[in-house]
């Protein structure tokens, strides 16, 4: 029976089971890990996460990658609060910080769409220039000028469940309903499946291509200022694993690298697998490094699943166009 | 009017402007120039030295990284496997008592072996290196920092020192620089890696063994790595593992680029990626005495990529259209 739902379907239902099980299977072996306080410090910690996989949804669905989303996260909340403390008034500062990663977003948008560079390349580079801006600008010390109401959003609890938290599942909401529901989702879709078919069927690539990395910045920032909110200050090496970590939840979720097909939901999902393993990891006093072995060992697992080759040192190679590209995105 | 006639002759001169290294090439020379008239000391024996140490290791991890970028790849996870190979086998043999050659030995073989591991990978998925890589470099970091414990290895036998001081880096550089560039230049497998690059299909159906000299070349960068892993201990006189976060993977990625090769594999040479590793380290070197603060000098780095980014995109539009007129010449 599960077998005759689409394939998106079934990865989310999947998901929601594994994650059940590690939930289960925590609860049982750490008397620490259902309580109030490790749950909602569990919540707090995925609202960041959640809305970069959110963003990098969207990115990927294109065929694209992002992977200067933890930089601009750093780089948001650090122009937001050198403002504030110029004398900027508050709500002004955020809004240019949120600028700030809508710009990087535009740089990243016109190299990609417009000059047709590699999103891979092109977002490596500006995740250096973005983070040395970050380093440049904090000079090693932390970011600690923002107003106290601003601060406390951290304490806010809606029926128990952090502010924070609800704030990711709105930005995951509008995801998923942009991505499935609208034509600019659909654009997105068709874009990552076949640029040039969806060109000759009238969509502009340049332009959806544009908007989805701006919008990536946008997010970015957005998860940034969440970031800062919750650990009360702006540090430097924030997001400094996120583009690991949020291509390996997205991926997780069912989304395909190749772009074409894609879940928020399954996206959140994978952030939640990953944040649960982590915090597995941590009840059970297990070395944080491990967690990188860990990480990148999931990565290539699930690639793995997807995109198994064989062992083709056997056989040629010219029976497999996907290799004219280069096999990248 | 057939196609080869309608492309102009052009006079040697000329033909060595077009060079694909000379932008770089006449960057690199502005930039000593201009750094020599307005910095004090610059223009003598002792930056020559500093930078020369500096950019041998850079340089090294670069001359692996063409290889694998001119065959359509990229490896994220040299700055990983360099650090690995001389944490390991500093922990094991260094503590250990053993005789130098044995921790040399030692340090090349895990450079070798994570390079194969690595190649192998790649080849096997069909997705881009970068994830492939990004991958590794987390699960090679992460267990190298479970292993050593982030445990320094200090002080060192002075026997180690010797492969890192003085002229002795670039030397070994250079050296590698040459043999690695006549192998392009001369050897079927340096010669099928551009054709690799440039149309995998074409070199596939031709007969060329891709998968096996896609592997090979993860296998020479991994191997490159543990050398430039040698000279880097020799010239800090430490093993320090921590060395796996210092981003020498993107230095060795920016020095590839702004010499010119192409992130679309094909084209590019080791002595475009020599002046892109030694314009590095001159603006680094540069900079540092000008007195500017280390944090900006990533973002130099950043900014250079782009442009040499730009000016490949240019650079193949340009290809690309001149193409399409001699061909519509000789229609």
């Amino acid at each position: 029976m599960i077998g005759k739902l689409p394939a998106g379907a079934r990865t989310v239902l999947l998901l929601i089971v594994l994650n059940a099980a590690i939930f289960a299977l925590l609860a049982w072996a750490s008397p620490h890990f259902a309580t109030p306080r490790n749950l909602d410090n569990l919540m707090l910690r995925m609202s960041e996460m959640g809305m970069l996989a959110v963003g990098q949804t969207l990115v990927i669905v294109t065929g694209g990658l992002d992977l200067s989303v933890g930089a601009v996260m750093a780089l948001a909340p650090v122009v937001a609060s050198k403002l504030y403390g110029m004398g900027v008034p508050f709500w002004l500062a955020v809004a240019a910080g949120i600028g700030a990663g809508a710009l990087v977003g535009l740089v990243n948008a016109v190299l990609i769409a417009r000059f047709r560079m590699q999103p891979i390349i092109v977002t490596l580079a500006t995740m250096t220039i973005v983070r040395s801006i970050v380093y440049g600008l904090l000079r090693g010390r932390t970011a600690t000028d923002f107003p106290d109401p601003f601060l406390d959003l951290v304490d806010v609890r809606l029926a128990g469940i952090p502010g924070l938290f609800l704030a990711m599942l709105a930005v995951a909401v509008a995801g998923a309903v942009l991505l499935n529901l609208t034509p600019f989702g659909r654009a997105l879709i068709a874009t990552g499946a076949n640029p040039a078919a969806a060109h000759l069927a009238g969509i502009r690539v340049q332009r959806v291509l544009m908007a989805v990395y701006v919008l990536s910045g946008v997010i970015a920032a957005l998860a940034g200022l969440t970031s800062t909110i919750r650990v009360q200050a702006a540090t430097a090496d924030a997001g400094l694993y996120a583009p690991l970590e949020v291509i390996t939840a997205v991926l997780i979720g069912g989304t395909l690298i190749t772009g074409g097909r894609g879940s928020v939901a399954g996206a959140l999902l994978g952030v939640l697998t990953l944040f649960l393993l982590v915090n597995g990891f941590t009840l059970m006093g297990l070395n944080p490094f491990l967690q990188q072995v860990v990480m990148g060992a999931i990565l290539i697992a699930v690639i793995g699943q997807d995109r198994f080759r064989g062992f083709v040192m056997l056989r040629r190679r010219s029976q497999r166009p996907a290799q004219a590209r280069g096999g990248g995105p | 009017m057939s196609a080869a006639t309608a492309l102009p002759r052009r006079s040697p001169a000329a033909r060595l402007l077009a060079m694909r290294e000379m932008p770089i090439i006449v960057f690199f020379l502005l930039v000593v120039a201009g750094f020599s008239l307005t910095v004090e000391g610059f223009w003598s024996l002792g930056t020559l030295n500093t930078v020369s140490r500096q950019i041998a290791v850079i340089g090294l991890l670069s001359i692996g990284m063409t290889l694998v970028i001119l065959t359509r790849g990229i490896d994220l996870s040299v700055g990983a496997v360099m650090a690995f190979a001389i944490s390991i086998a500093g922990m094991l043999g260094i503590l250990g008592g053993w005789p130098i050659w044995a921790v040399y030995a030692l340090m090349l073989a895990l450079g070798l072996g994570l390079g194969l591991i690595n190649g192998i990978l790649v080849i096997h998925f069909d997705v881009h290196p970068i994830i492939i890589t990004l991958g590794t470099m987390s699960i090679i970091r992460g267990g190298l920092m479970v292993i050593t414990g982030g445990m320094f290895i200090t002080p060192i036998p002075s026997g180690y020192l010797w492969i890192g001081s003085g002229y002795v880096p670039v030397a070994i550089l250079l050296m590698a620089l040459v043999f690695f560039q006549l192998v392009l230049w001369r050897s079927r497998f340096g010669r099928n890696l551009y054709a690799i690059g440039s149309n995998t299909e074409a070199a596939a159906a031709s007969g060329v063994p891709v998968d096996r000299y896609r592997v090979w070349v993860y296998v020479i960068s991994g191997g490159l790595a543990a050398l430039a892993g040698m000279i880097l201990v020799g010239r800090s006189g430490f093993v320090q593992p921590q060395v796996a976060f210092n981003g020498y993977e993107l230095s060795a990625i920016a020095a590839v680029v702004i010499g010119g090769a192409s992130i679309f594999g094909g084209s590019g040479s080791l002595v475009g990626t020599f002046f892109g590793a030694a314009l590095l380290g001159v603006i680094l070197a540069g900079m540092t005495m000008l007195g500017i603060d280390a944090y900006w000098q990533g973002a130099v780095q950043g900014a250079l990529i782009v442009l040499a980014l730009s000016l490949d995109y240019l650079r193949q539009r340009q290809s690309e259209r001149a193409l399409r007129q001699a061909r519509g010449r000789a229609t």
